[in-house]
This record gives C-alpha cells, sequence and structure tokens, in this order.
C-alpha cells in the first residue's frame, strides 16, 4: 500500500536529540513542497522516553507512527522494520541527530524524481573539528582503496531511496551505513546532492575508541562482502599461502640442513616453522568449506541484477534478483 | 524454497526455438551489427533459433543498437544487466534467458566464426552433452593471450582430468539439461567443461573450430590470472571429488596431520631416551611440534563435520538433480 509520496525513517539509535523537534523541523520543507509525508520512528529500547514524547503530536493527528522493538538491535534491523511497514512511494532515511539542514529533503527527493534509485546527502562544505575532518578522510581514503568506493560522504545517514530498491539491498549486520555503496554494487544509480551542514553538527562530536574498533571491522565485512562472497577461497587461499610458504621454506632449509649433520630437534625455528604451516593449512580449508557454502546455494540465486530485456516473452520481463 | 520468480528460469516453452545462441557483449558497439548479420547467415536453413544477447553494462550504445536489431527481427532478444558483472554472470544471464532445446555459447567480438554452430550442433545430436570448440590457427597475440592460455590450459587438463584442449574458447554447444545442472559464479567461465563435468557427469567432446582476429573493438583481458585461476581449480578440484563428501578430504587431511603429530612425538621420546633428559631444548621444540599438529588434525576432523552440517542442510533445502544418465537401446 503506497498511498503517501514519503516515508521518513528515523531509526534512533545514539544520542538522539529532541525527536518532537526534529520533526517539526524536518516536516516543514516537506510541508511546502507540497508532498504528503508521514514520519516512521524506530527507536532502540533505550530510547523509549524520547518516542513517548511523541504522542502529544500523534494525538494532534501529526502523520507519526513509532515502532517499538522489544529487542536491543542496531540501526539496520531498525531500518528494515520500518521500511516494512514504509507507505510512501520514496523512503527517506535520517538519523535522529541533525547531520544537515532539513531543506536538503526535497532535494534529494527532486533526485528521485529524475530518475536516481539512491539519492545521498553529501555535507559539503564539511564543517567540523579538526579531528572529525581528518577521522573522515581517513575512512573515505580507506573506502576508496579497499572497496574502489567514489561516494564522497559514506557517513552522511540522511539518504532517499525507492522502496523497492531497499526491499532488494543486502541490509543485515550493520551494512545499512554503506547503503549508497550496496546499491552502487548492485547496479542502481546513486546521485550525490550537496547539502550544507545543519549548524547543530558543526559543534563536532567525540568517539570512544570502540567506535573506531567497530567501523574498522565493519569496513572488512564489506571488503569481504563486495570482493569475496562470491569466491571465499581467494582470499583465505590468499592469506594461507602467505602464512604457509615461509613455514614450508623454513622447514625445508632446516631439513636440507639436517641432511647435513646440522641438528634440528634443538631449534625454535623448527616450532615456527610448523606453526605458519599448520596456520595457513587452517585457513585453507576455511576456504574450502566457504567454496562450498557457495557451491551449493549457486541453484538458488543468481549474481546478476537484470536493468531489462527486449522481445522476450513477458513473463522473464521483470527485474531479476541480486545476489 | 528456491525463489524462481526473481531471475528468469530454464523453463521450457510452447513456442520456444529449438536452439539459442547466447553471447554476452561488453562494450562491442561495432560488433553487434556485424555479429547479428553473420549469426542469421550461418541459420539460414535453420528451422527454428534465438540470438540471445547479454549487455554486460557497456559504456557505449552497445545495448542500444542490440535492442533496435532485437525490434527489427524478434528472434534476436536483449538481455542487459544493470552493470558490469563480469564475462561468468553474462553468460549465466544469457543461458537462463535462453529458452532453446540447445543452447549455443559464443563471445561477443565476432573473433568465434557462427557458421560453426551448424557442426557443433550436429555433434552434439551424435550423443553429447557438451561439444567444445578448439581454436585452429588461432589469430591472437602470442606471449600475451596464446602463451598463458598454453599454460592454463595444461594445469586444468592435469587437474580436472577433463580432455578438452582449449577451455578458452567461448564456442561451444550445450544440451540444456546441462545448463540446468551447473551454476556459474565467480570465474567459473574458463572452466565450463570440467564444472559441467563435475557436476553434471556431462559426455563432453570436442571439434576444431575457425578464429579470426578480432576486427572491431579490442580484448577485454589482462594476462596476469594465473593466481586467480589456480584458486579457483583447487575450488574445481574440490567441488568435483568431495562435495557429496566432505567429512572424507578433511578425515584425510586430519590424518596426514596425526601422522606428523606422531613422527614429532616419536622423535621426541627417542630423544629424550638417547639423551636420558627432558631438558634439553629438544624438551619443547619437538612435542611442541608435535602438539601444533595434533591441533591441526583435530581442527580439520572438525571442520569436516561443518562440511557435512552444510551439506546436508543444502541439500535438504533443495534437492540436486541427478546427473546426466542415458538408457542405453539394446
Amino acid at each position: 500500500m503506497r498511498d503517501v509520496d514519503v516515508t521518513v525513517i528515523v531509526t534512533v539509535v545514539e544520542s538522539p536529540a529532541s525527536l518532537v523537534l526534529l520533526y517539526e523541523e524536518f516536516s516543514k520543507p516537506l510541508a511546502a513542497s507540497g508532498r504528503s509525508f508521514e514520519f516512521i520512528f524506530a527507536a532502540h529500547p533505550l530510547f523509549r522516553p524520547l518516542t513517548d514524547a511523541l504522542a502529544p503530536l500523534v494525538a494532534k493527528g501529526a502523520p507519526i507512527r513509532v515502532i517499538d522493538v522489544g529487542q536491543s538491535v542496531g540501526e539496520t534491523v531498525l531500518l528494515r522494520l520500518a521500511a516494512g511497514s514504509a507507505r510512501g512511494r520514496a523512503v527517506v532515511t535520517l538519523p535522529a541527530y541533525r547531520q544537515v539542514e532539513a531543506k536538503t529533503l526535497p532535494a534529494l527527493l527532486a533526485q528521485l524524481d529524475g530518475g536516481a534509485d539512491v539519492a545521498v546527502a553529501w555535507r559539503s562544505p564539511r564543517i567540523d573539528s579538526f579531528v572529525n575532518r581528518a577521522q573522515n578522510r581517513i575512512l573515505h581514503w580507506t573506502l576508496g582503496t579497499l572497496v574502489r568506493d567514489r561516494i564522497h560522504d559514506v557517513a552522511c545517514g540522511v539518504r532517499a531511496i525507492r522502496p523497492e530498491v531497499l526491499a532488494e539491498l543486502p541490509l543485515y549486520g550493520d551494512f545499512a551505513r554503506f547503503l549508497p555503496l550496496l546499491a552502487l554494487r548492485d547496479g542502481w544509480r546513486v546521485d550525490e546532492v550537496a547539502s550544507a551542514v545543519h549548524p547543530d553538527a558543526m559543534k563536532g562530536r567525540l568517539y570512544g575508541p570502540g567506535v573506531y574498533l567497530r567501523r574498522l571491522i565493519d569496513v572488512l565485512g564489506l571488503l569481504f562482502l563486495l570482493r569475496f562472497t562470491e569466491k571465499p577461497l581467494r582470499f583465505f587461499g590468499l592469506v594461507g599461502t602467505f602464512l604457509a610458504a615461509p613455514g614450508g621454506v623454513i622447514l625445508f632449509v632446516v631439513f636440507l640442513q639436517r641432511l647435513g649433520g646440522q641438528g634440528a630437534a634443538d631449534r625454535p625455528v623448527v616450532l615456527l616453522g610448523v606453526l605458519l604451516l599448520v596456520l595457513g593449512v587452517q585457513l585453507i580449508a576455511l576456504g574450502l568449506i566457504g567454496e562450498m557454502i557457495v557451491h551449493l546455494t549457486a541453484s538458488r540465486r543468481r549474481g546478476y541484477r537484470l536493468r531489462g530485456q527486449k522481445s522476450g516473452p513477458e513473463r522473464t520481463g521483470a527485474e531479476s534478483g541480486s545476489g | 524454497m528456491p525463489d524462481q520468480t526473481r531471475y528468469p528460469t530454464l523453463t521450457h516453452l510452447e513456442d520456444a526455438p529449438a536452439l539459442s545462441v547466447v553471447a554476452p557483449l561488453y562494450n562491442e558497439e561495432e560488433n553487434v551489427a556485424p555479429l547479428v548479420e553473420a549469426v542469421r547467415a550461418a541459420l539460414a536453413d535453420h528451422p527454428s533459433w534465438e540470438l540471445v544477447l547479454v549487455d554486460d553494462g557497456s559504456r557505449d550504445r552497445t545495448a542500444e543498437l542490440v535492442a533496435a536489431q532485437a525490434a527489427a527481427d524478434p528472434r534476436v532478444r536483449l538481455v542487459q544487466l544493470a552493470r558490469n558483472y563480469g564475462q561468468t554472470q553474462a553468460t549465466q544471464a544469457g543461458f537462463d534467458a535462453a529458452r532453446g532445446a540447445v543452447l549455443v555459447g559464443m563471445d561477443g567480438d565476432l573473433q568465434n566464426d557462427p557458421t560453426e554452430i551448424p557442426r557443433l550442433v550436429a555433434k552434439l545430436d551424435e550423443g553429447y552433452d557438451l561439444v567444445a570448440g578448439y581454436r585452429l590457427n588461432r589469430q591472437d597475440k602470442l606471449v600475451s593471450r596464446k602463451l598463458p592460455s598454453w599454460v592454463a590450459n595444461r594445469i586444468i587438463r592435469a587437474i580436472t582430468r577433463v580432455d578438452v584442449r582449449d577451455n578458452g574458447c567461448s564456442l561451444k554447444a550445450y544440451r540444456r539439461e546441462t545448463i540446468q545442472r551447473m551454476h556459474l559464479y565467480s570465474d567459473m567461465h574458463r572452466f565450463l567443461p570440467a564444472l559441467a563435468a563435475a557436476t553434471a557427469g556431462a559426455r563432453i567432446t570436442e571439434i576444431p573450430v575457425r578464429h579470426h582476429a578480432r576486427r572491431f573493438g579490442k580484448s577485454k583481458y589482462g594476462a596476469s590470472r594465473i593466481l586467480k585461476i589456480l584458486a579457483d581449480l583447487l575450488t574445481l578440484t574440490w567441488i568435483a571429488w568431495f562435495r557429496e563428501r566432505p567429512l572424507r578430504l578433511f578425515g584425510l587431511a586430519g590424518t596426514i596431520a596425526s601422522a606428523f603429530a606422531a613422527l614429532f612425538g616419536a622423535s621426541w621420546v627417542f630423544s629424550a631416551l638417547v639423551a636420558q633428559s627432558l631438558e634439553r631444548p629438544w624438551g619443547y621444540v619437538l612435542p611442541g611440534c608435535a602438539l601444533l599438529w595434533l591441533v591441526l588434525a583435530f581442527y580439520l576432523l572438525m571442520l569436516g563435520f561443518i562440511g557435512e552440517v552444510v551439506l546436508r542442510r543444502a541439500r535438504e533445502e533443495s534437492p540436486e538433480l541427478l546427473p546426466l544418465a542415458f538408457e542405453r537401446k539394446s
């Protein structure tokens, strides 16, 4: 049932500002642009008091829906829950804090009207503390190197997306963060919209070391998803060979020296050689199990997505699933 | 359950043609019209065929030109991928869309000669599941193309034991049943015969085909493929030999590791007896090595069990098609 123009999904997972103020600020430009809209707030259980504060607005008839989750879940799950009941012909995701100015929303939606599948806000010019800008540089340099990304501002959570596209993306784990990259990988058109930074966001936020560790793991997970999910052995085999090969060389040299009369049993380097060899074999064996999973599920999924067909039977004219 | 609605399936249709020719195209705008023309001329005597052209996310006008050809001749069909996925996925997309009882794959660059198609199909009718073409007088550069290809084919043959001398030649004919039993992913288009033998038990033969130098466009291959090919070959060998019994390979590997553990353990005991002491360095080097090998043996055995779990779950969810089989007429 798609009976409104826009569904704005607000996932409340970290240090949210007042949701009432957020709604009032971001609904204004939507109303002004003449689009019908609804807001869905999906909140981590920790932030229930904040969603409770929306009750008076709901009572007054504001198009607000609140999704309560009993479990402690992340942003990606909240997004999927909200997307499942979204009624909009377009979906906008909005973090619960202010990243960009509210007038960005109509600009993103205009981009969808122009044929984009995903439109993402790009904070430009970036006004932030020096530390945060440096972090941002590092993140995008890493992404650019590892996954050949061309998105300028992955960390900005303000995005407009067609609901059909959202439903097809592999959103699990913490991958909602990298939504534009996943969309690009599946061949969707992703447009960037330069947007002014919200005055509130200029104060600069500080993150604990745990956040960096999680980001690093996220990026590694993304790298694996984008590059190796179809060929796990190439990854495990490479790393395994790098471990096993030096191990094998060490043992071979020691073996030759042993033939030459030098003792081997009292040399700790033998331990190192065996250790490396064992680790390498373990990794390659893991890769084989990975390949087995890929092979056994290959008949049920396709690694490509169709843009369309011409002159085929009607039945196959639909766009195909992606892997 | 397999979701059959999400991609075009290999279902035989009432009005389906007898023969489907499938060619992936990537930035081949100059080759579209000559290719269609050549196939049309080659199959002029054939009663019912279709040409499935897969546009693999080309950045030039390939898709547009194929669409125009399709509009003019209903036997030509365009399958357009959302982005550039590579030859394996493009080929699979073409096979998925093809409706014929016999499928012929070929390159989109006109280096394969379409006039060979009837010969391939005729050979298939003699009772084969896959007929591979091998290129006579291959018209490519020696060092950058032919030499790596020769090495790769040697390795592929040695490892897969499938006697096809030219895996790189795309011109091949398949029975639909063969294609239904194999699923292309990663870079498997290089090993189609080996994959067909491994997963479908296909009866394979080969015939020589003519090969032309590239007239238009550029080659999309690089020479640095050999490492990837090796990894894929290991995969293929693994699939061919052990996909029905993963525990057997892992159990075997675990046994070898245990043997090493026993070897190091025995030499430790021997050294200790000779020296009458455990205090010397071999007091930790040898038992340490023995323990590491033991850990590996245990780990491999456990992985084998995981493999069995994976296999069982996969088979419960989607029963495998039985291998190709034939009842002999006496």
